[in-house]
């Protein structure tokens, strides 16, 4: 089907949401909580776009969660959706404090971020990436629990897991860095529970957790005979496709 | 200290509530609400059985332990005063029975004494608006309660005196 | 007006309000005493009938008893008054007169609750039922015409034949969105794909409103017959009632009623000789207000955490489990039974164009007569509170009417006069909600008001999207301040600013109607914001860091009641002079300035 962003005729298939679209034709729309690996959240908001609808009007919808129809027509950026931005930017730096992606963002939409009291040390913008990212690559220990300005993102009773496996899937993820991980003495410290770390066998750096291992173990049903860090692991495969184009 | 005996009763409740309910997720909250009227809060060894039961994370089922307002984590005490702090008992000073009772008690809603007898709640409307301002301790009702009245029933149910000091 | 009171037929029925209100009040021990002495009494030829009904509506009056044929309502009684009773009306036929309501104007005794203003501008269709019959007997449900509606869709009409009937009723949903009912269910229907669930919203959760509560508690068939009737348009088989667990009168009858109807074949295989199957499963809430939102109630049935979602596609398409599906609130299912047995045109020459029917609301804060009310739509809010609801009590002067709880708006003195509908209030800033009307006089801080309301809200937004969280963060902490006296005028652009974030921005209704009670009090009371920020006085005597009290000496009578009702004992005087409030000691609840009959307190 075809859609129109900002005047511009763009193909899209059913099931989309707008972002997605946008992303594919390099239309740029802001996002916090939208990765490509997962459905849409609308749980930031920064997304918000116009469209127009079959009578005529115009309604704000989040773009990371709206689908796409034939002949939509989408509007990415107006004095509207500009307002909803800086003010979100606003808040979003005034609760994050401690999180220089989030002032620096503040700084980008020339807003002066609204300090909230007790947030000092604040660097999580509740974006959720942790959670959905803890329940595809990891095992789900990760939930945005209580809930209206309580809300946090916790592990159950906030002590480690048993069933964590250290992967730190969640803070690669984050954007603002507020997921502490601890590397030292060969261990890794992450959501109250400590972990070993096991070497690459080819470049010696400190790269899993053996629970790490055994997760894609019995997810595989595969031995993992090698450990190899991902950097060494690619090297290897390229090496034999190497061998067998030859 | 909990004792090995009550453990084992704990874990025999748990098991006979959740043997009340198919294993699905849509039973989660029931199954909730059973464990929350028997032991007055969500054993952790419960959350951890009905994640099990019905076979999803327990991050899933503490999230919604603590969602959802019905639920408490931690055992609340023996008498609980639930103070209505809707509308219609706001307007006509229930912040002030809040107060009191914090004179009384030492705490302050969500806390329970040191001993385990009182705890305070509010609750957003008990639908009683005709009675307002409205409290509740367990399951007794009382309607339109004056500043004066909180330490009447503190004593009905053996309760402090003043100032947060144990009278026993 | 004669002394004694010939009372006609023989009595056979006796009704003991046992709504939450009048239980509070010791209805229980009332019906209790009456039992007691009923039981194997030798003086009776027919033992009369007893009754425990459900909400009358009049809770400030409560304990209710009505006694019929005679239509004898008795008010505030007590235990101790039940041999009296007996005595005099059950066995002589006399009034107790000093049980009777009396009419504050014409000082008269009133025989029935019936023939009183409270009652007269009613008009009952939703709580036609409640009070009328024992609801926990499918039987007093059937007598008064119940269940006869479904019959008569199954037996002669088509399932659009139903659509068409509710379509031209022009039913609106009553939880507050005021979507057309009938327009729902078409859609619904209209989705091929099966199974279709059906889904009664029970979990009433504004602050400040218990229409639901009273319906649930007082007449749980009329929802059964109502979705039992949305069944059979659908071709549904399943259907759920959603309802706070902390109203267990409800939970208990609800599920009594469930149960009564399987066993009459109201619920089950082939209802009724007919190919509709259809059952129903009740869902006790958690305790959470955005789960009356559809899609996060949804969530919750799911067993998630009620957290909302967007709703670009609608659950009468995708909802329950995926599935096309019907969600209405409480008093809608109330309503489609009278549609049905009635007729649509009945039901629509009542209330306005845009919203025909009545409408429940819950009648509380300052006024006489707190209660339940059910009025035609299109009733104007002064009507509402002035001739159904006897004013604002104790000579205080009425200030602002709140509606549609927190999502709605605070409407003052000058607006008294507008028509209570779904699209009227809404174009006021406010909106009808789901019914709550909470009056408020001079003691009542419309600034703190605003804040009750935003600060119930950050502890009931689900916390899901930013606008809603950090939005409502923002108005708490600017609201707090100026409650403190440490705003600034600056403030109130920036409450503006955000709030108009929130209303374009946020995930579900709960956020985008969340700035409603900061932007109504904005708009109609600014001066009093302006009070807090520039004099650092609360005019009403509300906020205790710019509060203080004093006693006027020429008005104090030295009547005792503020030093009485002072938590304190921050007030001084003896009997029949002048008192004093001693400062240091006063926490400002304003106590002492409610009660003062002589308006003596004041606010410096």
């Amino acid at each position: 089907m075809k859609i129109m962003i900002d005047e511009r005729e763009v193909m899209a298939y059913p099931g989309e949401a707008i972002l997605e679209v946008c992303r594919r034709e390099n239309i740029f729309i802001p996002t916090l909580c939208y990765h490509p690996a997962f459905k849409g959240q609308g749980a930031c908001r920064m997304c918000m776009v116009e469209i127009i609808d079959s009578r005529g009007q115009r309604k704000l919808v989040a773009s990371c969660t709206y689908p796409v129809s034939d002949g939509l027509k989408v509007i990415t950026s107006s004095e509207k959706i500009r307002k909803i931005r800086k003010t979100l930017a606003m808040l979003i730096a005034g609760r994050a404090q401690a999180s220089p992606f989030a002032q620096k963002m503040a700084g980008e939409y020339e807003v002066k971020p609204f300090f909230f009291k007790g947030f000092e040390n604040e660097k999580c913008i509740l974006c959720r990436l942790c959670v959905n990212a803890c329940e595809e690559m990891g095992s789900a220990v990760l939930a945005a629990v209580s809930r209206g300005v309580d809300k946090r993102i916790e592990t159950p009773y906030a002590e480690g897991a048993e069933e964590c496996i250290g992967c730190k899937a969640c803070a690669e993820i984050c954007p603002t860095g507020a997921i502490e991980v601890k590397e030292e003495n060969g261990q890794r410290i992450i959501w109250h529970k400590t972990f070993d770390l096991i070497k690459c066998e080819s470049c010696g750096r400190e790269f899993a957790t053996p629970e790490q291992i055994r997760f894609i173990e019995d997810k595989t049903g595969r031995k993992i005979e090698k450990f190899l860090c991902e950097g060494c692991r690619k090297r290897q495969t390229a090496e034999v496709i190497k061998e067998f184009s030859v | 200290m909990v004792k090995v005996a009550d453990e084992a009763k704990m874990l025999a409740d748990i098991r006979e509530i959740l043997d009340n309910y198919p294993p699905e997720e849509r039973y989660i909250l029931a199954v909730m609400q059973d464990m929350q009227k028997r032991f007055n809060y969500l054993p952790k060894a419960g959350l951890r059985m009905l994640a099990f039961y019905v076979g999803v994370p327990l991050s899933r089922v503490y999230a919604m332990a603590s969602f959802y307002k019905a639920f408490s984590l931690t055992p609340k005490g023996q008498y609980v005063f639930r103070v209505c702090d809707g509308t219609a008992c706001h307007i006509k000073g229930s912040e002030t029975l809040i107060e009191q009772l914090y004179k009384c008690l030492g705490i302050r809603p969500g806390e329970t004494t040191p001993d385990g007898r009182f705890s305070i709640e509010t609750v957003n409307c008990l639908g009683a608006c005709a009675l307002a301002p409205v409290v509740v301790v367990n399951d007794r009702v009382y309607a339109k309660v004056m500043p004066g009245d909180v330490e009447k029933i503190i004593r009905e149910y053996g309760g402090y005196a003043h100032e947060g000091k144990n009278e026993d | 007006m004669k002394e004694k009171m010939k009372i006609e037929s023989s009595v056979n029925k006796i009704m003991v309000c046992c709504g939450t209100g009048c239980t509070a009040n010791g209805a229980r021990q009332v019906l209790a005493a009456f039992m007691d002495r009923l039981k194997d009494n030798p003086d009776f030829a027919v033992v009369p009938v007893l009754k425990a009904t459900g909400c009358n509506g009049w809770c400030e009056k409560g304990p209710i008893v009505k006694i019929m044929p005679q239509d004898i309502s008795y008010c505030h009684v007590k235990a101790e008054d039940v041999d009296e009773i007996i005595e005099k009306t059950l066995l002589k036929g006399e009034l107790v007169k000093r049980l009777l309501y009396r009419d504050p104007v014409k000082k008269e005794f009133v025989t029935s609750i019936h023939q009183t203003d409270f009652y007269r501008k009613q008009h009952k269709i939703a709580l036609r039922n409640i009070g009328e019959i024992d609801p926990g007997s499918i039987d007093d449900y059937i007598e008064r015409g119940g269940y006869k509606a479904l019959e008569k869709v199954l037996k002669e009409m088509t399932p659009d034949e139903v659509i068409e009937e509710i379509l031209k009723s022009g039913l609106r949903g009553r939880g507050g969105g005021g979507f057309p009912t009938g327009l729902k269910w078409q859609a619904c229907k209209n989705t091929p794909r099966f199974p279709k669930y059906i889904i009664c919203n029970g979990d009433e959760g504004d602050p400040g409103a218990f229409m639901d509560r009273s319906i649930m508690e007082g007449d749980p068939h009329t929802i059964i017959e109502g979705m039992l009737i949305c069944a059979y348009v659908l071709n549904a088989e399943k259907g759920f009632i959603y309802v706070r667990d902390e109203y267990d009168l409800a939970v208990k009858y609800l599920g009594q009623a469930i149960l009564d109807a399987r066993e009459r074949g109201f619920l089950g295989e082939n209802i009724l000789g007919s190919n509709l199957c259809f059952d129903i499963e009740l869902v006790r809430g958690g305790g959470a207000f955005v789960c009356g939102e559809e899609t996060a109630l949804i969530k919750s049935i799911e067993g998630y955490p009620g957290e909302p979602h967007d709703k670009y596609v609608f659950p009468t398409e995708k909802g329950l489990w995926g599935q096309p599906t019907v969600i209405n609130n409480v008093e809608t299912w109330a309503n489609i039974p009278v549609i049905i047995l009635h007729g649509a045109e009945k039901f629509a020459s009542l209330g306005t164009e845009g919203s025909p029917g009545t409408k429940v609301f819950s009648l509380v804060g300052k006024v006489v007569n707190t209660g339940l009310v059910e009025v035609p739509m299109g009733i104007t809010l002064r009507e509402i509170i002035y001739e159904i609801g006897g004013g604002v009590p104790e000579g205080r002067q009425f200030k602002a009417v709140q509606t549609g709880g927190p999502s709605g708006g605070c409407i003052p003195a000058s607006h008294l006069d507008l028509k209570v509908d779904f699209d009227t209030l809404t174009r006021e800033g406010s909106m009808m909600g789901s019914g709550g009307i909470i009056v408020m006089d001079d003691t009542t801080c419309m600034v703190e008001v605003a804040r009750y309301y935003t600060n119930f809200l950050a502890g009931e937004s689900c916390g899901k999207c930013t606008p809603c969280r950090e939005g409502i963060r923002a108005l708490v902490e600017i609201l707090t301040r100026i409650c403190k006296g440490e705003g600034e005028l600056s403030d109130l652009q920036l409450l503006r600013d955000i709030s108009e974030v929130m209303q374009e921005a946020s995930l579900c209704a709960l956020g985008r109607t969340a700035p409603n009670p900061v932007l109504s009090t904005l708009r109609f009371f600014e001066d009093e914001y302006i009070a807090h920020i520039v004099d650092k006085r609360c005019p009403a005597g509300v906020c205790p860091a710019l509060t203080t009290f004093y006693i006027d000496p020429e008005l104090c009578t030295g009547c005792t009641l503020c030093k009485r009702n002072c938590p304190v004992d921050a007030i001084k005087g003896e009997a029949k002079k002048k008192h004093e409030i001693i400062e240091d000691k006063c926490i400002r609840c304003g106590e002492c300035y409610r009660r003062c009959r002589f308006k003596a307190v004041k606010v410096r």
